[in-house]
């Protein structure tokens, strides 16, 4: 097993090679996605923030677009500015220029509208696809690989099978220098102390305590205890008693590795490699940003009963444990871990497949999500009022 | 056909079962190589819990090596375990461990 991967001026290496389209507001996606559909080798990056944020948003935002600029599957950027929004386009271009990228900048209102805005930033992304295109893929070691990981449409089967075997990839690929990220502070609640017990340094565990307590008084201010949803109905009656025991078989997608440290959301892991565990909530659109803004390159998606979305620039695999959904739902699942659930593979065994398969897919395999188009959508997480 | 429960840690005193489950069937469980066979007291349906053990009223159920809650009542080896018989400890506690405001029992 080989990892060959897109090398970047900064050192990363990417699994995808593509010349990211950058709002940084909402009001231009109309634009980006032309200009995505005029040029090949083009992804956008829609999202709807960047605009009438309390400042603490806006700097997540700025933070989060930069970061995806800067993720390693993107050759080159090209940010798209309006010229009154909150976020500042030249923050986000100069962020991403930071790592040795190509980037460049439009702005419509200085250029007179779509069409005029469409002409110069095209021929720029054109230009751009042009010149990064060439870049080939070379051997890498394993200790270059970034995963991400969440779980979404779980049921019973995701807490015996599917986040067993992602666990056991946490521990083969931490083990070979590489880094894992992981996070849902809303299926944390209930195991952040044993996630706290697993951290390196104190300080930090506690942080992903401190990030249950901020999800917890969040929900009360708009007058809900977060405990009871996520508590849901379908839980109890899938045979979950309590919501410690959920939390453990979320947490088990990163088995008992040691935690390195805690994430901001959005935010580029600094520390030795291993374990971090990052503020995203469990809602795929902002998770998945997040993860790929944390440099992740490939996502881990585990799944019961068939979440069917990607992300525009980061492949996220399905793995599924439950053989009726890996039927009813076989456009959709890249990884059958039925097996487990069937008593024909040990965890250690599919963990080992599931890593070489991540590698595949590092390497250039598309995920379903990526061929069904299935990874258009991404949202950005904000915590404040929407003013 | 066998029926089998997943046991996923040493500490664990519960098994989860991987079929639907009449009282009175045999539910077999793999663990670092040794098959263990448990018998069902109640119907329980895929995805639930079993008793591998007697629990005692207070006792903590162990899944995944950790406590999951407390038993609530006297359980024995075989019954089924769920929200009938289990009590949810958590709490969202402070720094100094006491439950922030807002959470009933």
């Amino acid at each position: 097993m080989k990892f060959y991967g897109y090398p970047r001026p900064d050192g990363k290496v990417g699994a995808r090679n593509y010349v990211a389209l950058i709002p940084s507001v909402g009001c231009v996606n109309a634009l980006v996605s032309h200009i995505e559909h005029m040029v090949r080798g083009t992804v956008a990056i829609r999202h709807d923030q960047g605009c009438l944020h309390p400042i603490a948003d806006t700097e997540q935002v700025t933070r989060t677009l930069i970061n995806l600029g800067k993720n390693p599957n993107v050759a080159g950027a090209l940010v798209i500015s309006l010229g009154c929004e909150m976020v500042v386009g030249e923050q986000v271009y100069e962020g991403i220029k930071a790592s040795g990228k190509p980037v460049d900048m439009v702005r419509v209102h200085e250029l007179g509208g779509m069409f005029e805005t469409i002409n110069k930033g095209a021929k720029i992304a054109a230009n751009m696809v042009f010149e990064t295109s060439g870049i080939q893929r070379e051997e890498f070691g394993m200790d270059k690989l970034v995963f991400g990981t969440k779980c979404g449409s779980s049921d019973t089967t995701s807490g015996l099978s599917s986040n067993l075997v992602t666990g056991e990839v946490c521990r083969l690929m931490t083990n070979n220098g590489g880094i894992f990220i992981q996070g849902e502070i809303c299926d944390i609640m209930g195991g952040e102390y044993a996630l706290k017990n697993l951290s390196v340094d104190e300080e930090e565990g506690e942080k992903i305590v401190d990030a249950v307590r901020d999800l917890y008084e969040r929900g009360m201010a708009v007058g809900a205890d977060v405990r009871g949803s996520q508590m849901t109905a379908g839980n109890v009656a899938g045979g979950l008693t309590t919501l410690v025991e959920k939390a453990l078989g979320a947490n088990a997608k990163g088995d008992n590795v040691s935690i390195q440290g805690f994430l901001n959301y959005a935010e580029i892991p600094t520390g030795p490699p291993g374990r971090y565990i990052m503020a995203f909530p469990g809602h795929g659109f902002e998770n998945l940003t997040g993860s790929a803004a944390g440099g992740a390159i490939v996502h881990l998606f585990t799944t019961g009963r068939g979440a069917p979305n990607g992300n525009p620039i980061m492949p996220a695999i399905k793995i599924c444990g439950n053989a009726k959904t890996n039927v009813s739902m076989r456009d959709h699942i890249d990884v059958d871990v039925a097996s487990i659930i069937d008593e024909t593979e040990t965890i250690e065994q599919a963990g080992q497949r599931f890593y070489e398969y991540a590698v595949s897919v590092a390497n250039g395999k598309l995920t379903r999500a990526e061929i069904l188009n299935f990874d258009s959508g991404m949202e950005i997480l904000i915590k404040g009022p929407v003013m | 056909m066998a029926k089998y429960a997943k046991l996923i840690d040493d500490k664990d005193n519960v098994a989860t079962a991987v079929a639907d489950c009449a009282a009175g069937d045999e539910l077999t469980v793999r663990f670092k190589g040794k098959e263990t066979t448990y018998a069902c007291n109640h119907d329980m349906p895929f995805g639930h819990k079993i008793a591998i053990v007697a629990i005692n009223k207070g006792q903590k159920i162990m899944k995944y090596g950790e406590a999951i809650g407390s038993a609530s009542q006297d359980i024995k080896k075989g019954d089924w375990v769920h929200t009938h018989n289990v009590k949810d400890d958590y709490k969202v506690l402070d720094k100094q461990g006491n439950p922030l405001p807002g959470q009933e029992d």
